[in-house]
């Protein structure tokens, strides 16, 4: 589980929706409506989170930095500091979803037929984004740009708009439907909202870590109770993280659908 | 001026989950709610911030 986890997290399949479904397929001992599985996913998530932190360390540190800084003087200066408030801002929609519909969230995660529909549902979604994206192309190609050219037309992260970052919040908030892929779909969104496909991938990632680190604060502390093997979550986790940072380090993934 | 109101209602509201008082929205219809709680102290941090951003500035 902590393998297939971290391993799909960062591509746009939705590592809920497998972690829901595979276990069925398999006939794993896993009971999707203990209370505990919900935790443990999210234990899961607090793995490959924690490989995101590593991997963009540098910026979180300018990024916290940036934020009380700006917070505190009342102003934006540096990119990192728009940068801390955009996040913020993307943040709000999914926490506040996360909160008020959690135990309707919670209800999907045990129907691995629900889980199956979201997936197709995800298939759907994602071929939506290839065919706007094929239609830009040929509309580039059409007026004899270069992909580079075509890139320079977009933004970077730091730049798009407060109402575009909480744009691609909200469609994070969709990704708690099991099947519904979390990278896939604020990438879609990214790139809807003017984002260059290198800063979508980098503005999905960022913006995945508060989420997680907030669900994790609140869910984790549920495993610790009698009958729960904290111990193999936990190595779950570890491997979950270590899966992550694995298929995060090729440049390539970084560039998604920049080939 | 606003957006620091915003703020101290969502601090009342995020005490009101806490202790337990509030229990609009929630799963359980007894005791306290720290999710609620979490969630509305960290909006009020975020309403703190907009209404920072928002103070006229001096040169």
């Amino acid at each position: 589980m902590g393998l297939l986890q971290g391993a799909s997290e960062l591509f746009p399949v939705s590592s809920l929706g497998h972690a829901v479904l595979v276990p069925s397929l398999m006939h794993w001992s896993f009971k999707q409506s203990d209370p505990s599985f919900v935790p443990f996913l999210v234990l899961l998530h607090l793995g490959t989170a924690t490989a995101l932190l590593i991997l963009y360390r540098e910026q979180w540190v300018a990024i916290i930095r940036g934020f009380f800084t700006a917070a505190i003087r009342g102003q934006m200066k540096t990119d990192s500091e728009r940068l801390s408030m955009l996040l913020l801002a993307g943040t709000i929609p999914a926490a506040v979803l996360g909160v008020f519909l959690e135990s309707r969230i919670k209800s999907l995660f045990a129907s691995p037929y629900e889980a199956a529909g979201f997936l197709i549902a995800n298939g759907i979604l994602m071929l939506g984004f290839e065919v706007l994206r094929r239609r830009a192309e040929r509309r580039a190609a059409l007026s004899g740009e270069s992909r580079d050219e075509q890139e320079a037309h977009f933004t970077s992260a730091e730049r798009i708009s407060f109402r575009a970052a909480a744009l691609v919040g909200a469609c994070q908030a969709l990704a708690f439907l099991p099947g519904i892929s979390r990278s896939g779909i604020t990438i879609g969104g990214g790139l809807l909202a003017g984002l260059r496909h290198e800063e979508a991938a980098r503005f999905s990632f960022l913006l995945a870590t508060p989420v997680i680190l907030g669900a994790g604060i609140l869910e984790v502390p549920q495993l610790f109770s009698k009958g729960v093997p904290v111990g193999e979550y936990l190595a779950a986790a570890g491997l979950s993280g270590i899966a992550a940072y694995a298929s995060a380090l090729p440049p390539a993934l970084l560039q998604i659908g920049t080939a | 001026m606003g957006l620091g109101v915003l703020g101290i209602v969502f601090i009342i509201i995020a005490a009101l989950y806490a202790v337990g008082v509030l229990q609009i929205l929630t799963t359980e219809t007894s005791g306290p709610h720290y999710k609620h709680a979490v969630l509305f102290a960290v909006l009020a941090v975020a309403s703190f911030v907009a209404a920072n951003f928002a103070r006229p500035k001096t040169a």
